[in-house]
């Protein structure tokens, strides 16, 4: 199998498997509120949100059945929201799975917020209150860095400011954007991730534009389960923009978007790659090429086919033993448990590989 | 077929899951007015212990653009984690209910005490 980028950064950390046993590579944390942020504002700021009763903002504009789309058990007892409470969050997930390190994603959508010095400031802020908040207060968590995606400069300011707390272990982007993540006046944000060394995660959500090319379809199941449009969007774009030739040591996790649509995907901007090259002259590969070696996805929402034996067809098509990481999306309700998400056809090395080692070679766990 | 005592009807709050060991069991049982029911308290998507879920009911089934009427109110419980949906009285899922159920014990309710029947 060809080393690639993320093969390459696996050699540096690791080497061969990890020490690790579980890696859990997306659990979402939130603030209860606005206050809990307003230790991370200037003064200026807080009168501002109080003034204005601004809440949280939100990165859907479906509701989503279940209350905070959460596990109907993932509230704590003390009436936070789920989520919102680092020590129950560890007593439910982290130590009731054994899980070794969790990546927090935090899906606080900045780039919602139009107001854009308001925006500029929230990013900071709920980056220090994950900081403070979550990493401080249990070792086995990682942070993901929240960016302002409408302030590309400032987004890369922040992924600067924050590069030196390795704790902090990628670049947190939302799948749907105001306009595909390859375009470049979003290059300042991989570049200063690149640099930084630093994966970029696109994740599941946010609100810029209507899920399908369609349109705005009706219900949250086909908001939910058309959202691998955007991530299949996100990685045609990446590629064909040159990304991954301007940025060669950028690396990409796909995050709660799925990954059976991966091999058609490869397929059909293969073929039209052959004919439609000149258009694109900066590539100077296959585009699967670019995805296999830059591309990474976890696993949840897990596929489900009936017959399981179809997910083994489908990594082989992928034909990459190092591509999926597992997650469970904790306190969501669609979260994978880690003893039942993957069905007794994944084993062996291949099982240890989707649960720990691929995640800990990408992340450098 | 062995009963099982698990306590007094006034011990169950009508609406309320609650998590009952019967012989090294776990079954999540459940009181809807006069009526009991007692299911195995393992989902069977990916295990969730469903005594964390809600009794409730569903949308019916009707035509798009219909009026969404509610049913069963009472007859369901639904997993805390994924939202599947299953009937107390049976044990199966309202999706795929030839493939995915839950094992429903029978519950009786004798001079005041409530008994499942664990066979």
């Amino acid at each position: 199998m060809a080393e690639t980028v993320v093969g390459q950064a696996a050699a540096m950390n690791n080497g061969h498997g990890s020490s690790l046993s579980l890696i859990d590579a997306d659990v979402h944390n939130y603030p209860d509120s606005m206050d809990d942020l307003l230790p991370y504002l200037s003064k200026r700021w807080c009168d501002y949100v109080e003034q204005s009763g601004f809440a949280v903002p939100s990165v859907s504009l479906y509701p989503k059945v279940y209350a905070q789309a959460a596990r109907r058990d993932a509230w704590p007892p003390s009436g936070k929201k789920p989520g919102s409470d680092p020590d129950f969050a560890r007593r439910q997930l982290l130590d009731v799975w054994h899980i070794d390190c969790a990546v927090l994603n935090p899906l606080f959508a900045v780039a919602n917020v139009r107001n854009i010095d308001l925006a500029n400031v929230l990013q900071r802020a709920i980056n220090e209150w994950t900081r403070e908040y979550w990493l401080d207060a249990d070792a086995r968590w990682r942070g993901s860095i929240v960016v302002n995606t409408q302030d590309a400069a400032a987004a890369a300011a922040e992924i600067e400011r924050l590069a030196q707390d390795r704790r902090f272990v990628q670049v947190l982007l939302l799948v749907r954007s105001s306009a595909p993540y390859g375009r470049r006046e979003f290059r300042p944000i991989f570049r200063a991730a690149a640099e930084a060394d630093l994966p970029v995660g696109i994740h599941f959500g946010g609100s810029g534009n209507p899920i399908t090319a369609s349109g705005w379809p009706s219900y949250y199941i086909e908001d939910h389960t058309g959202m691998t449009q955007a991530f299949e969007a996100q990685v045609i774009s990446l590629v064909c923009e040159g990304v991954f030739e301007e940025l060669p040591a950028s690396r990409v996790a796909l995050i709660e978007g799925g990954f059976a649509w991966l091999p058609a995907l490869m397929w059909r901007l293969d073929k039209n790659y052959r004919g439609l090259r000149s258009e694109v002259p900066w590539l100077r590969r296959l585009p699967s090429e670019y995805i296999l070696d830059h591309f990474r996805a976890t696993t949840q929402p897990m596929e489900e086919p009936a017959n399981p034996k179809h997910l083994l067809a489908i990594l082989d098509m992928i034909g990459r033993d190092d591509f999926l990481m597992f997650a469970t999306d904790y306190p969501h309700w669609d979260f994978d448990a880690p003893d039942r998400a993957l069905p007794p056809v994944v084993k062996g090395d291949l099982k240890r590989r989707i649960l720990v080692d691929n995640a800990a070679a990408f992340y450098g766990l | 077929m062995a009963s099982s005592d698990i306590g007094a009807v006034g011990d169950f709050a009508s609406g309320q899951p609650q998590r009952v060991e019967v012989a090294g069991r776990a079954l999540v049982v459940v009181r809807s007015g006069e009526r009991f029911y007692a299911l195995r308290d393992t989902c069977p998507h990916q295990g969730a212990p469903l005594s964390g879920g809600k009794v409730g009911g569903t949308s019916l089934p009707c035509l798009p653009g219909d009026e969404i009427g509610f049913g069963q109110e009472g007859e369901l419980l639904t997993c805390p984690w994924h939202g599947w949906q299953f009937e107390l009285a049976t044990g199966r899922a309202l999706v795929e209910p030839e493939r995915f159920r839950v094992r429903a014990y029978p519950v009786r309710v004798v001079e005041g005490r409530v008994l499942v029947e664990m066979g």
